[in-house]
């Protein structure tokens, strides 16, 4: 059976006729390609999860290539939620913000990286072996560009290596070797006669806000469970973290990705790159010293850390739900507690300090 | 006048430093829309999107929307503190009426509050005159980026 690539554009929730624009030069430029089908849908965020863009994507089992208004992580994350899932399918394309020179940075931190130790949700999670490649229209706005991404993607498809390392120790059987010529030679005939056309979804994608949780970054150390109070997440039958009532979140309320210990939850369309899934990880990031020298924090407003950010923005919703703020407390202090309690073991800074007190001077 | 096209401001309503007309509604409670300042800054209207749900409680200047638009993208403010009563639904799907209707069915919300703030026709004409040069030193500087 010849290798078939879906291609998915998921379209904007902006008029923007550039955007637009984008989206059908891609899809037209698709369209009777050999092995590559087109299916167009309202923005992947939107999608309800009965509704019939969802059945469509559920209906695809094969390699899909997603092209969305998105950062990358968050359309993957989005369409893992809705059992949607694969590998992730590594493209040569950059995201929005994302730059040569930071990408080679990057690869250097993540070369040297010492092995991580924390286990993550990913990693207990059975993926299909199927691959979703997750391409972020906003990053370039020549169309060209994503054609030729997605036939690169179908060329590196469709070449047959496993087929190949089984030759290394034999010669091709001949089905092997008439698969393997099938598949690259390019002057086989459409096979339909009639004009191929996108599959349109048209579903009526009112806005929607909730969380998208990063699973290669997520924990399950359930920190956004015990700071969440309007019963967004649940876990599911594994113990494993889960947004279980998307729809009882706040809108524009952002506060438990603030609070994530590991930047796992996504709110695709915030206006801060950090809680919107850019791939921008804390720990990869130089260390901004500016707050030593009297800065407030960064990505705060006024001087606020992240955690007092998080705490007024839940405040906001609670009250305006008509129920009492709570400040600070609930969820937030646990991981204080076990930062500063008084049973940590001291280090040697913790040693060093001790002994300038016991100076006389 | 604004640059060589004539602005009209319908003096059946109030106005907001913020650029927005406010029509009253019964009670204290006014509905906003652009007025034609804003509206030709900004030209075709391609996505509006509200931060806040429809009933809640907002400050003055409070950030409470985004928009784009074929000149510029910015972030909406609160006119006036107050509840926010209702947003027009039909511009998330089509935001165009802003363009073709902006003092009708273009209208942006509508919200209950303190409104001592509004200005009549003609001060806001005069907040015109005072704001333009800000408004030109705006613009051309963020040209000459």
């Amino acid at each position: 059976m010849p290798h078939r690539l879906t291609v998915v554009v998921s379209q904007s929730r902006s008029q923007n006729p550039k955007k637009r624009d984008l989206e059908e030069q891609i899809v037209a430029g698709l369209l009777g390609e050999r092995g590559i089908d087109v299916t167009v849908l309202p923005n992947l965020y939107d999608l309800k999860p009965e509704g019939s863009g969802l059945l469509c994507l559920s209906g695809i089992t094969g390699d899909v290539v997603i092209c969305s208004w998105l950062y990358p992580r968050a359309a993957r994350w989005i369409l893992d939620r809705n059992q949607i899932r694969g590998q992730e399918g590594s493209t040569l394309l950059k995201s929005l913000g994302e730059s040569e020179e930071q990408d080679d940075e990057q690869e250097q931190t993540e070369s040297n990286e010492s092995p991580d130790d924390k286990l993550r949700v990913i990693d207990q999670l059975e993926l299909p072996a199927r691959r979703i490649y997750c391409l972020d229209l906003r990053a370039y706005d020549d169309p060209a560009v994503f054609r030729n991404e997605v036939k690169r993607i179908a060329r590196e498809l469709a070449t047959p290596t496993v087929e190949l390392k089984s030759w290394i120790n034999g010669s091709p059987k001949p089905e092997q070797m008439e698969r393997y010529l099938a598949a690259d030679s390019p002057d086989l005939p459409p096979p339909t006669s009639t004009p191929p056309l996108p599959t349109l979804v048209d579903e009526d994608a009112a806005r929607r806000w909730y969380p998208v949780i990063d699973l290669s970054r997520c924990t399950n150390c359930l920190e956004c469970i015990d700071f969440c109070l309007f019963g967004v997440y649940g876990i599911d039958a594994r113990e494993t973290i889960l947004v279980e009532q998307p729809d009882n979140c706040r809108q524009g309320c952002p506060a438990c990705s603030r609070v994530c210990p590991e930047n796992a939850i996504i709110f695709p369309q915030h206006k801060t790159p950090a809680i919107a899934g850019s791939a921008d990880v804390a720990g990869t990031l130089k260390i901004n010293l500016s707050q030593l020298f009297g800065a407030p924090d960064p990505g705060a407003s006024g001087a606020e850390k992240a955690s007092e950010v998080a705490a007024r923005e839940r405040d906001e919703q609670l009250l305006l739900a008509g129920r009492e703020a709570i400040g600070v407390q609930g969820g937030i202090p646990k991981r204080h507690a076990t930062e500063q309690g008084s049973d940590c073991p001291k280090d040697e800074l913790d040693n060093l300090i001790d002994s300038l007190d016991e100076l006389d001077f | 006048m604004m640059g060589e096209y004539p602005a009209e401001f319908p003096t059946d309503r109030l106005y907001a430093r913020n650029h927005m007309w406010a029509a009253p509604l019964a009670g204290s409670s006014y509905r906003f829309g652009f007025a034609a300042y804003a509206v030709r800054l900004l030209q075709d209207v391609y996505f509006l999107d509200w931060d806040i749900p429809a009933g809640t409680s907002i400050a003055e200047k409070q950030e409470i929307g985004q928009i784009e638009s074929q000149k510029a993208e910015a972030s909406l403010y609160a006119p006036h503190a107050g509840t926010l009563l209702e947003f027009n639904q039909v511009l998330l799907k089509d935001p165009s009426a802003i363009n073709t209707d902006k003092y009708g069915d273009g209208w942006l919300f509508e919200l209950e509050g303190e409104t001592t703030q509004l200005l009549s026709p003609e001060q806001y004409l005069e907040h015109l005159e005072a704001v333009w040069e800000v408004t030109q030193r705006t613009i051309k500087g963020q040209m000459n980026q």
